[in-house]
């Protein structure tokens, strides 16, 4: 069952690696273009950011292509973009179902909520991997199409870094889910979570006050894997995280009525 | 299977959406191989009633049994038994027929859709087009489809007709016919009394979230009247049938009579045969007259077996 669950979310989404993946592939693909041709004034322009907002922005240095596509995707656009795409799968067939009627078919089969919670969290882990694989290689093959060459394991740990943190928010919508019985208020506290959590950690850095918040958003967790590699406590810590929400909400999910 | 076990046994299951009525101490038992009617008009709690039954809804208080199984502890067990047709099915408009099979047959353990390909010959269900380009009665057709591939041993239809056109309709009750008499049990929900009257044992009838009378197919047929206007070649005394038993409202204009008459009508078809009859129309009443004519406003007649 859990299996007819995840191939039919799967399935669901089967244009998310090309859709997705290909935008952002292809924004991230054009930085690696363009890195030789920015590549000798880049030192320059380091030199006139703030250091504060380099620390912000997890900019230490920005010297190789890798480390650009850090400082352009990877510390921004692709955590929230991805993070997104996983609130959006799971809340699409979770609450999105409901709202339309379609879980009075799936839920009166011996399926358990629980197993469709699980599937559909476990369906969107595998889809944001999908996506990042195909960010990778079309990064990958447009650097190495100007001669950058960028290094496959340095920037897969950066991609890969960005897993845990979108299913953590996919554990967040599950959550929400397991309360809520349409897909709008459930986007909306999910990507509020996101915004809110992304905003807190970036202020931290700036600002002493808001600093000690920093330790409950899951930004703080995320880091650079591009330039110190993947922490293993924080990858896991995340994911389990996730993984935890999804449980909480598949709990909320057995004991609530479905509309 | 045991024939005389009770499939479905609701326990004055009360399911109240705060303040908002619900459904309030439905108490009933559905024989294994019986087909019972649902009956009511929109609102009433049917749906309610058999969402709470499914354990999509739980109850405020009671209990609802299916199989002898307790509907929100063992609602694995009871689904694995039943097929399921929501009022106003929907699913993925980007799926198709036979991909929601495909996809319910893995949720049910299944290897293949079973009868699946042959009932969608049965009811011409077209399980290879998307669902959103169906219309209304065709994707009805595929919610029958799915409700039944799975030869369950318990049918729960919320409105199964809507949609469908007169032939479809019939064939469904054909279809209904040769289910029950396979033994299995139908819970079927209408608002249409003669889909009803056609293929039901019992029916129960439930206003405002009352389930306010049980009865057989045949005692609510019988105290159902008829609106019957006849049309005579030449103007008739309509003394002659004002005073047959059962008739009432008469009124007459030119060669033709009209009036309600309760029970049967061989009194009338007698009396009016001896005039030369150009035209005779009957019409059952709505539900809706049935419940003011024979439960009256506020009054709960509810004797459930």
């Amino acid at each position: 069952m859990l299996a007819a669950v995840i191939l039919r979310a799967l399935r669901d989404q089967r244009r998310a690696p090309l859709t997705w993946g290909g935008a952002l592939g292809a924004m991230s693909a054009l930085m690696a273009l363009v890195w030789p041709s920015i590549e000798g004034s880049m030192e320059r322009l380091m030199k006139s950011y703030p250091e504060q907002l380099k620390e912000a922005f997890n900019i230490t240095a920005i010297n190789s292509v890798e480390t650009y596509v850090d400082a352009e995707m990877l510390s921004l656009i692709l955590p929230l973009a991805l993070s997104f795409l996983a609130v959006r799968i799971v809340t699409q067939a979770l609450a999105g179902a409901e709202e339309r009627g379609y879980l009075d078919v799936v839920l009166t089969t011996p399926v358990a909520r629980r197993t469709l919670v699980a599937g559909t969290w476990i369906a969107a882990a595998v889809v944001i991997v999908a996506v990042l694989a195909v960010i990778a290689v079309m990064t990958l093959i447009a650097g190495a199409a100007v001669g950058a060459h960028p290094s496959a394991l340095v920037l897969g740990r950066g991609m890969a870094n960005v897993w845990p943190l979108a299913m953590l928010f996919a554990g967040v919508a599950a959550l929400a889910c397991g309360r809520l019985h349409r897909a709008a208020p459930v986007t909306a506290l999910a990507t509020g979570t996101l915004v809110a959590m992304y905003v807190i950690d970036r202020v931290g850095k700036l600002a002493d006050p808001v600093a000690p918040l920093r330790r409950v958003s899951a930004f703080r967790y995320y880091g650079s894997a591009v330039r110190d590699g993947i922490d293993p406590l924080a990858f896991a810590g995340l994911a389990l995280a996730g993984a935890l929400l999804a449980v909480a909400g598949a709990f909320l999910l057995e004991r609530r009525d479905v509309r | 299977m045991n024939a005389s076990a009770a499939a479905i046994e609701l326990d004055r299951l009360t399911k109240r959406y705060g303040a908002a009525r619900g459904i309030e101490d439905v108490t009933l038992s559905v024989q294994t191989g019986e087909v019972f009617g649902f009956l009511g008009p929109n609102g009433a709690g049917k749906t309610t009633t058999i969402r709470t039954l499914l354990n999509l809804l739980h109850p405020t208080s009671g209990a609802a049994r299916v199989f002898g199984l307790d509907s929100r502890r063992d609602a694995a067990a009871i689904h694995a038994r039943l097929g399921n047709l929501p009022g106003d099915f929907a699913y993925d408009p980007r799926m198709t027929g036979r991909d929601l099979l495909v996809f319910l047959a893995g949720l049910r353990g299944l290897r293949g859709v079973g009868r699946g390909e042959a009932l969608a010959r049965r009811f011409q269900a077209d399980l290879d087009r998307p669902l959103g380009e169906l219309s209304r009665g065709n994707r009805q057709k595929i919610g029958l489809v799915q409700a039944a591939f799975h030869e369950p041993d318990l049918l729960v239809l919320d409105e199964p007709t809507a949609g469908l056109d007169p032939l479809m309709q019939e064939e469904f009750l054909a279809f209904v016919a040769e289910e029950r008499e396979q033994g299995r049990t139908i819970l079927l929900s209408s608002h249409d009394l003669d889909e009803v009257e056609r293929v039901c044992d019992r029916v129960g009838i439930i206003r405002e979230g009352r389930l306010i009378a049980i009865e057989n197919v045949a005692a609510i047929t019988a105290r159902a009247y008829r609106h019957v206007t006849i049309q005579f070649a030449e103007p008739v005394d309509a003394e002659e049938f004002s005073s047959l038993p059962g008739v009432s409202e008469l009124e007459r204009a030119n060669g033709r009579i009209s009036f309600r008459a309760e029970g049967d009508l061989d009194a009338v078809v007698k009396q009016a045969a001896r005039h030369t009859v150009t035209d005779i129309e009957l019409s059952h009443p709505t539900l809706e007259e049935v419940f003011l004519t024979y439960y009256g406003a506020g009054e709960a007649a509810c004797s459930p077996r």
